[in-house]
């Protein structure tokens, strides 16, 4: 009796860790939200994508056309022209292509960075977690928009100083969040197991460890994209971020504002497709936060 | 009967949640007498806590939902109550002790204001008035008066528990329910509050009904005894007929599965399998799946309470269509004579 | 309660001092030739290196560093080669500006945020609840600069309510905290939303209504003052994006307050007031920090009880 009752559980944690990413994916899918924010972003990937085939970048997005200045949006120019006669359309469709460059490029470095960190300090504890935390705080404690100027400043006003800027943040985040995961599961009895076993401690990390931190990994990824995405439009508006003419869309919003009495749309619409995308990535993680965790959702 | 504290009159309680409709209460009917110490008994999951919710009428809803019956308590209806009127009920007519004193005080005010604030809810008194009537309450439950000032997280467990129990005792209600005041608790300090609550009953000639799993305190506190399964009560009775005359077969489960302290070597004898999913009820008698008497009827028909007769009082019915047959007899009860 | 608060001030001097440093280190990698913003492009390089003697800029980096840092103490950052103006006393003047927009943003945030988190979370799951939540998460998705371009095309171009910019009066600062405020309550709302809704669940929420407390007392006087910790705790991990906020939302509305005197003195290369309103900044956020944990502590029994124990 007790033997086979032991066989039936045996089989349900395999159909189960077969269908655990299913599963997640299944529970996604039932959230509006969250598949609205996917759809909007796989538009926006293809639209980054093709925009390349569709404008001719130094004519169509940057190229200066002035008799077609400050045209309200028509037929010809769906978003109208900018005052050194632009189509926004261009280049709002082009302006994707950094916005998501920047966020995704950022976090990413981040995330390899900041997990690192995390790992490190939440695994071996003591004097390097000490030392790691405190590194972190004293970033945290300065605005992340002041650290971004001081770091351009530095290292000048290009799209790639820009991206190493706004990845500090992004890092401090991650080593946040995986240290807090680490610290929880460093102590689970399977870990020490593993110790007992005699693993050596990069693969128990590698192994046991991340992989449980996987979920919160995953949300702060993608909302962090969306902070990220903001952060660097906000520079590009103060005017450190990416340089000109390139259609970043905190830049169009930068360029428009001293149009804003006489074309309102330079203003309104760049702000749309900063805030729509966004919009899309907190959606998809929510979405996904409830998806991975169903505990936390009541 | 005019010396009724409390009459419940089939009452139905259904969780309603999307996936499920649990029925947690399925037609429980009792009355309790004045100064008179009711005990609630069963598995968890069986509804005991629902019932005592329903009293005061804070079910949580949703998914909670008090489908049918009626609650007299006192003459009135407690269900057909409007919300301020439920107001001026809880607490003074009728206070509730919970399970877990560690989560049932509020962390951020100190016990005196907790207590003070039942007394000012109900009586019209100033603030010093409530404070000092909070201090007389925690002197009655053993703590000192200076303590007051002290805030729950400072307590210990079985003080917290007195603390509770003042704040219920503190508008001197006519019903104290009681749900599982001691299972929280270490046992020496179980016995200690046991012998509070049991003093003070006495001494404020309050009625209680007692929820609990441990017959060991029921029987020494009850006069009258419930027992419950799966939402329905299968017996009712005074404490002497459940214990000396036991007629359910789960009740006789209960009792065997209790260490015998007379007879070490013997086997505890476990009742088989789980309580019924409340959501998914079986047809029919909810124990007949479990029990060893039952036959094929016992899944056609749910069992009605009905009067045992006998040696046992006049208070004693027991829910089991065995005995339609009457020369049906539990085990125990051959065994023992 | 005093010594923890004088322990905590100390715990400050060695961030204060890694702070700056990186700061200052930073920031000298970048400057020019301070020597040649004095003596202009006439200088000859004789008159050059006196001045260099002179303001000690020959002395290796830590001496520099050190020197400067003494100055901080006395209230001396040095002053702007550009500006000509005295950057401490500069910073200052302006940080009250700053002060107020954010104190002001912070205010309407916790007007709005705090009721409608309670109200969603005691709707939880109907259509009162979705409204709420579509609220905060455009709160969240917003660019906050943007917001304050869209209140001032519908504000003051549109409908002349209240000023574009500048600061005059109580109507100049109700934009840019509105700006500032918006991203902030959409975060205080919901955290204070899931604050409440677990606190809603709590057994002693039970036994106050078992008390015969009405369903007002229940929530406000045993349910708020649970839910506030949380809440207090995201408002404090936000200041630094109050400040953030409050840059961009300066430079927006033209407000005289640090975030565009730093962003003025990027624009002129003004590397001596950047540097120390980065520092300033930096400090002024460890000071608040520790306010809000301070705060923390008079709300909560339990945490007051703790620091007692440590001071």
């Amino acid at each position: 009796m007790a033997k086979k009752a032991n066989t039936v559980s045996t089989n349900n944690d395999v159909i189960k860790s077969r269908s655990q990413f299913q599963e997640v994916f299944h529970r996604l899918l039932k959230n509006k939200g969250a598949v609205i924010g996917m759809i909007f972003l796989l538009v926006l990937v293809i639209i980054a994508l093709i925009s390349p085939l569709a404008f001719d970048y130094e004519t169509q997005v940057i190229g200066q056309n002035m008799a077609d200045r400050l045209q309200g949006p028509s037929a010809a120019h769906w978003f109208g022209t900018d005052e050194y006669g632009r189509d926004l359309f261009a280049r709002i469709m082009w302006g994707s292509r950094y916005s998501l460059i920047i966020g995704f490029g950022a976090v990413t470095i981040g995330l390899v960075v900041g997990t690192i960190l995390g790992a490190i300090a939440g695994f071996k504890g003591g004097i390097w977690d000490q030392l790691i935390m405190r590194f972190i705080d004293i970033f945290y404690s300065i605005p992340n928009i002041m650290i971004a100027v001081v770091i351009v400043s530095v290292l000048g006003t290009s799209t790639v100083n820009l991206v190493i800027a706004l990845s500090f943040s992004a890092a401090t985040g991650f080593c946040r969040v995986v240290r807090a995961a680490v610290m929880t599961v460093r102590d689970q009895e399977y870990v020490e197991s593993s110790y007992a076993m005699g693993l050596p401690t990069w693969k128990i990390i590698a192994k046991h460890i991340l992989p449980n931190c996987l979920s919160p990994i995953i949300v702060q990824y993608t909302l962090q994209v969306g902070t990220t995405i903001i952060s660097a439009s906000s520079l590009s508006f103060l005017g450190i971020g990416v340089p000109a003419p390139a259609p970043e869309w905190g830049a169009l919003l930068s360029g428009g504002r001293s149009r804003m009495r006489d074309a309102s749309y330079l203003c309104v619409l760049p702000g749309l497709a900063i805030l729509f995308t966004v919009l899309a990535l907190n959606l998809l993680g929510d979405g996904l936060r409830d998806a991975l965790d169903p505990k936390l959702k009541k | 009967m005019a010396d009724l504290v409390l009459d419940i009159k089939d009452l139905v309680v259904h969780y309603e949640t999307e996936d499920a409709d649990v029925h947690a209460v399925n037609g429980i009917s009792f009355q309790l007498g004045k100064k008179t110490t009711l005990g609630l008994v069963g598995e968890t999951g069986a509804g005991k806590t629902t019932t005592a919710l329903s009293i005061l009428n804070l079910v949580p809803n949703p998914p909670g939902k008090i489908k049918s019956g009626s609650i007299v308590l006192d003459g009135v209806d407690v269900l057909k109550l409007s919300q301020e009127e439920l107001e001026k009920v809880r607490g003074n007519d009728v206070a509730m002790i919970f399970q877990d004193p560690m989560t049932a005080l509020n962390p951020v005010m100190t016990v005196g204001e907790q207590i003070a604030e039942s007394v000012e809810l109900h009586e019209k008194v100033s603030k010093q008035e409530a404070m000092e009537r909070a201090k007389e309450m925690l002197r009655l439950v053993g703590i000192a008066e200076n303590r007051a000032y002290d805030y729950p997280h400072q307590f210990s467990g079985g003080m917290k528990q007195r603390v509770v129990i003042a704040i219920a005792l503190a508008c001197n209600p006519k019903l104290l329910i009681a749900d599982e005041p001691t299972t929280a608790l270490d046992v020496t300090i179980q016995a200690q509050v046991l012998e509070l609550m049991k003093n003070l009953i006495r001494e404020y000639d309050m009625s209680m009904i007692l929820i609990t799993h441990d017959l060991g305190v029921v029987a020494e506190i009850c006069d009258d005894v419930a027992v419950v399964y799966a939402g329905r009560i299968v017996e009712i009775g005074t404490a002497d007929d459940i214990f000396n005359h036991t007629h359910h077969p789960y009740t006789e489960g209960l009792f065997d599965s209790l260490p015998n302290l007379k007879e070490r070597g013997e086997e505890l004898q476990p009742i088989k399998g789980l309580m019924p999913d409340p959501s998914n009820l079986p047809p029919g008698c909810s124990f007949a799946p479990r029990c060893p008497y039952a036959t094929d009827a016992c899944s056609k028909k749910v069992p009605e309470l009905r009067p045992v007769g006998g040696t046992s009082s006049s208070k004693h019915m027991v829910a089991c269509d065995a005995y339609d047959d009457p020369k049906f007899c539990l085990r125990r009860n051959k065994d023992g004579k | 309660m005093i010594k923890y608060i004088v322990k905590r001030l100390l715990q400050l001097i060695p961030v204060i001092i890694v702070t700056s440093f990186l700061i200052y280190w930073a920031m000298n990698l970048t400057s020019g030739d301070p020597a040649l913003l004095i003596a202009g492009d006439k200088a000859t390089p004789e008159m050059l290196e006196q001045i260099r003697e002179e303001m000690g800029l020959n002395d290796p980096f830590l001496v520099r560093y050190g020197r400067y840092m003494l100055g901080m103490i006395q209230g001396d950052m040095g002053e702007s080669y550009i500006t000509g103006k005295d950057v401490f006393q500069t910073f200052m003047e302006t940080l009250p500006n700053t002060l107020m927009l954010g104190g002001a943003a912070v205010l309407i945030a916790v007007i709005i945020a705090l009721p409608l988190g309670i109200y969603t979370a005691i709707h939880q799951s109907t259509w009162k609840d979705n409204v709420g939540m579509v609220f905060a998460l455009f709160g969240t998705a917003m660019p906050n600069f943007w917001l304050g371009l869209m209140l001032i095309l519908l504000f003051s171009l549109k409908l002349g309510w209240f000023p574009s910019g500048g600061k005059a009066g109580f109507s100049s600062v109700v934009l840019p905290a509105v700006t500032v405020g918006y991203g902030l309550a959409a975060l205080i709302m919901r955290t204070t939303r899931s604050s409440m809704l677990d606190v809603i669940r709590q057994d002693y929420m039970t036994t106050a209504r078992a008390k015969g407390c009405s369903e007002r007392q229940v929530i406000f006087r045993h349910g708020l003052k649970n839910a506030l910790i949380p809440i207090i705790t995201a408002i404090g991990m936000q200041i630094s994006m109050i400040m953030t906020g409050s840059v961009l939302a300066e430079t927006v509305f033209s407000w005289p307050g640090i975030g565009r005197l730093v962003n003025d003195s990027i624009a002129r290369r003004d590397n001596e007031m950047v540097t120390g309103a980065i520092i300033m900044c930096s400090i002024c956020m460890c000071l608040i920090n520790l306010v809000v944990d301070l705060v923390y502590a008079f709300f909560d029994p339990r945490i007051k009880a703790q620091y007692a124990k440590k001071g």
